[in-house]
């Protein structure tokens, strides 16, 4: 069996599994213990793949499996590093989110799991589709897949009317994303009369050589449809109504791999399809330029947040920004120094993995957070550490991960993303702007996620929460909570397993020759990073040496601690002297950093916004006209004037309902005869 | 390896063991001042003594109370090990460079404010959420004036920074920077007028309110440590003249510039009154742009 097969077959058995579990699918627990037992197998097969990818090289189908010959559309499979890298993103999310929404879906008893499981699982299958073919057609057949299927998990709940309206934005702004991408891909497709990705990378070629201006129209009209899905602002807008709208588990993959299609869109075309030129230096400085937007201003707004979710869908798009902003980087200097374009790719994509790491993570503590208090605004919880030690523990190592602490995963790539845009930027200054935006937000992201730690899980228990029973949350909600925070911190501790890994991908988009050797850009350094980004800019952090110097400190400062063999006593919180009760002084999520959060105050007329994401944007009220809307309205004009016009003939009939036997009788005698009469005639 | 080793454990002396010394004479001049005799130069050494002695009382049994103090003096100890002290190249040279140490004295300050958001306390919610406000405007400048070194050099390593700083004699961009990181020292030691997040008259103290006994002797070093380290940090990176390349002149010479330093600290400390947090706030944002006028000087020689 080779490879391929072994793709082919986990996807099958996905299939299987949204079958058997739309069967099962009013046995809660048997159905979701399916999709999980079909998750993990086609976890295994997929993982194979991606290893199997890094050890050998590509794979590809030697020919297409389905073919629509009249547009010149081919389903070939084809999976390359980069495809084996968000395979194993999406099977590793995607595994654990499964098994968290084992015993998480109790919590909505009143909604059918119909409506779950085998969305959760074709979902999964759009997103594996969306990296492994080499077709323009098939990537949007399995695109649209990916997007329905998240579409009807963002509405799950579908009793709540806010769910519904985060769920119609998402499907609007997302196919208008989408229409952009169907018209650059049918631009080109005019030009090739195929869709095969080498073709379109010929046109390309050959719009670039004729020096057309069409090719920035196309390049253009990709970047809309990969920023909407990958959540940039302005087009992202979808995402925070989205996101918290969607079961935890969902959410979690939403943010940790869905939104990451759009980069993966992005990398194919920017780079895969398009040749370097002098498109790919101005198109890498608008992504980057993009994403420093979005990192700004979606982070600042996740400063004012106070629903847990809602918080974390804003930092979705602040660290996607980070990833576009290293990214654009890449793509810009590709044409002007590999080593900086290297190095910065690197960094994008690093982040992209350990994004998928803590922003999942973070998704399922605020999970936990909901199933076992059944809220998610901050200002209602607190004191939740002593009753859910482990995700306590849990969210603090993906809070400390994400604010970009140093020995936890945030912190290499962060550490890449400076190094790269301020010495990469000494020839470009706009890079070192961007770069200290990006520095200056990664302080911003560590205040937000203080406020949601001490909110939620450290300040004192609300009277509200004293009626419910809090305990920590079952068995399969925590496994995967500890398996990701583990992921977050083996990726900050060990960058030397991964840096090789993530340069033979930015290598497999075409520029295995074309980058710079892998020992020339990190120089060999024991269990550390030595970045060579050229001309003598250099520097060094070694996170395995960073950690036992640390260790012998803590040491230090322990011993230190226990000379005055001091005692250890519990005593009650100290209020000054004064007596009160916790409820009456409990900081609130919402004091927290109120001068701070005046500053960036912004009110142009009737429109206000409590930070740079206005609010309030009215949405253009469109006037149907009545007869379309009476049109629409099959019952009115149809149905109910026919049901009313039998009924009414009928009722001609009751005056014989004269309640007689005789009269019946009669009736009958009559029409006896009647009948007789006819069948002589007709003989 | 034996040389960083050395000079390791010449830092490790110097922030530990040395820093409460600068102290008594810190109070000595603050006594000076207030016309009053003061208290001996030992009294710090004394009162660290004595609180490592006392009750440890804690309030929750949220590991993060006690553990905090000591991850936060252990965190201190590795940024003094980033930086140099009388030498060019810091110990822990092989390890990080300008952006780890940024973020070690970030940690530092996490650490704290997690241990004054897991001691319940609502003074010390107010304390943490000042303390994140000042680090939120005070660190970019750090970063900037760090960073518009490394432009010069071209390396983010701060033995490049001083080496080009040294060649290059004193340039309008690197006074800048050192300018602007001389403007907060005085907030990233919490002395007065931005000893914000603790304000012991408005607050009680803020974060340390319910950190008593050893607690808070580690901490209190820890902020001994500080003075050390930034003094260190502004007199070797920003000014790092006269520089002999002989170890113990050297040393002796940063001691002398430290302790010029932190007087300045202290003479600012003792005439100033405290600040509100959202003056604090909007005179930082001022020295941001101070710092980004250095940055644009950097670039421009470039």
């Amino acid at each position: 069996m080779n490879t391929i097969q072994v793709l082919i077959g986990s996807v099958l058995i996905l299939l299987t599994g949204v079958a058997i579990t739309a069967i099962f699918s009013s046995y809660r627990k048997i159905c979701s213990w399916i999709a999980f037992l079909s998750m993990l197998f086609a976890a295994i097969g997929i993982g194979y793949t991606a290893v199997f990818v890094y050890l050998h090289g590509p794979v590809a189908t030697t020919q297409p499996i389905f073919t629509i010959s009249t547009i010149g559309a081919s389903l070939n499979l084809r999976i390359d590093e980069l495809s084996a890298l968000f395979l194993t993103v999406i099977s590793f999310i995607g595994l654990w989110a499964t098994l968290y929404s084992v015993d998480y879906m109790s919590f909505y008893k009143k909604e059918s799991l119909l409506r779950f499981s085998p969305f959760l699982l074709l979902f999964i299958i759009g997103m594996v589709g969306v990296v492994c073919v080499t077709d323009m057609f098939f990537f949007f057949v399995f695109w649209e897949f990916m997007t329905l299927a998240s579409y009807l998990l963002v509405i799950f709940e579908k009793e709540r009317k806010v769910n519904l309206k985060a769920g119609f934005k998402y499907f609007l702004l997302t196919h208008i994303g989408t229409v952009c991408m169907y018209i650059a891909a049918i631009v080109l497709w005019t030009q090739s009369k195929s869709f095969d990705f080498n073709e379109l990378r010929g046109v390309f070629e050959t719009y670039l050589s004729s020096g057309l201006g069409i090719v920035h129209v196309v390049l253009l009209l990709f970047f809309v449809g990969f920023a909407t899905k990958a959540a940039i602002l302005p087009f992202g807008i979808w995402l925070p109504d989205a996101h918290p709208a969607a079961p935890s588990g969902v959410s979690a993959i939403l943010s940790g791999v869905m939104i990451k299609m759009g980069i993966y869109g992005l990398l194919r075309v920017f780079i895969f399809l398009c040749p370097i030129s002098h498109a790919t230096y101005i198109w890498g400085g608008i992504i980057a330029i993009f994403g420093t937007i979005s990192l700004f201003v979606a982070t600042f707004t996740a400063l004012i947040q106070e629903d847990s979710k809602r918080l974390l869908a804003f930092h979705s798009i602040g660290q996607v920004g980070y990833i576009f902003l290293s990214l654009g980087m890449g793509i810009a200097f590709l044409p002007i120094s590999p080593v900086i374009s290297a190095v910065a790719l690197i960094a994008g994509v690093y982040h992209l993995i350990n994004h998928a790491c803590f922003k999942s993570l973070l998704f399922l503590n605020a999970g936990s957070i909901l199933y076992q208090t059944g809220t998610r605004d901050l200002n209602k919880i607190g004191g939740l550490s002593k009753l859910m030690p482990v995700t306590a523990a849990t969210a603090l190592i993906a809070s400390l991960s994400i604010s970009g602490m140093p020995v936890f995963n945030g912190f290499i790539s962060k550490w890449l993303i400076f190094q790269v845009t301020i010495l990469g930027g000494i020839s470009h200054p706009l890079y070192i702007i961007l770069g200290l935006f990006a520095l200056f937000i990664s302080a911003v992201t560590l205040a937000s996620f203080i406020k949601f730690m001490a909110t939620s899980f450290w300040a004192k228990t609300p009277d509200s929460l004293k009626t419910r029973t809090i305990k920590e949350v079952p068995l399969t909600m925590q496994i995967p909570q500890v398996v990701l925070a583990a992921m977050c911190i083996f990726l900050g501790v060990f960058p030397v397993v991964a840096i090789p890994i993530l340069y033979t991908t930015a290598g497999s988009l075409g520029l295995s020759g074309y980058l710079p050797q892998l020992d020339a850009l990190f120089r060999g350094s024991y269990l550390g990073l030595n970045t060579n980004l050229g001309e003598g800019m250099a520097t060094t952090f070694n996170p395995f040496f960073i950690l036992i110097i640390m260790m012998i400190c803590t040491v230090l400062a322990y011993l230190i601690f226990k000379m005055g063999k001091s005692e250890l006593r519990q005593v009650e919180t100290w209020y000054c002297g004064e007596e009160h009760t916790a409820e009456e002084v409990r900081y609130k999520a919402h004091s927290f950093y109120v001068p701070f959060k005046q500053i960036f105050r912004i009110r142009i007329g009737k429109y206000w916004s409590e930070s740079l994401y206005l609010t309030n944007i009215p949405w253009p009220k469109i006037k149907v006209p009545g007869f379309i809307k009476k049109a629409l309205q099959i019952d009115r004009w149809f149905y109910y004037p026919l049901v009313n016009f039998v009924i009414k003939i009928f009722d001609r009939f009751s005056i014989t309902h004269v309640g007689v036997p005789q009269v019946y009788t009669l009736w009958l005698i009559i029409g006896m005869v009647l009948a007789i009469i006819v069948l002589f005639a007709l003989s | 390896m034996s040389y960083a080793i050395g000079i390791g454990f010449l830092n490790i002396c110097l922030v530990l063991l040395l820093s409460p010394f600068l102290e008594g004479i810190i109070r000595k001049i603050r006594a000076f001042i207030h016309s009053r005799k003061g208290p001996p130069l030992k009294q710090p050494y004394y009162d660290l003594l004595k609180l490592l002695g006392k009750e440890n009382l804690v309030v929750s049994p949220n590991f993060l109370i006690r553990w905090a103090p000591i991850v936060c003096l252990a965190t201190i100890l590795i940024a003094g090990l980033l930086i140099p002290m009388g030498t060019i190249r810091p110990p822990l040279s092989v390890a990080g460079d300008v952006i780890v140490f940024i973020y070690f004295i970030t940690l530092a300050a996490v650490v704290i404010m997690m241990a004054a958001a897991a001691s319940e306390n609502p003074y010390a919610h107010i304390g943490a959420s000042r303390e994140m406000m000042m680090l939120l405007t005070v660190e970019p400048v750090i970063a900037i004036a760090l960073i518009t070194g490394a432009i010069n050099a071209h390396s983010f390593r701060i033995s490049d920074i001083v080496m080009w700083n040294l060649a290059h004699g004193p340039t309008v961009s690197m006074g800048i920077a050192g300018l602007s990181v001389f403007l907060i020292v005085q907030a990233q030691l919490g002395k007065l007028p931005f000893d914000i997040p603790e304000a012991d008259q408005e607050i009680m103290g803020g974060v340390f309110i319910e950190m008593s006994g050893p607690k808070y002797a580690l901490f209190k070093w820890a902020f001994l440590a500080k003075q050390v380290i930034f003094a260190s940090l502004l007199c070797q990176v920003f000014i790092p003249w006269p520089t002999t390349f002989i170890l113990w002149l050297d040393v002796l010479v940063n001691l002398v510039k430290v302790l010029i330093i932190v007087i300045f600290v202290c003479i600012i400390d003792v005439v100033n009154p405290r600040l509100r947090i959202d003056q604090a706030i909007k005179y930082f944002f001022i020295i941001i742009f101070v710092a980004l006028m250095g940055l644009v000087f950097a670039l421009v020689q470039a």
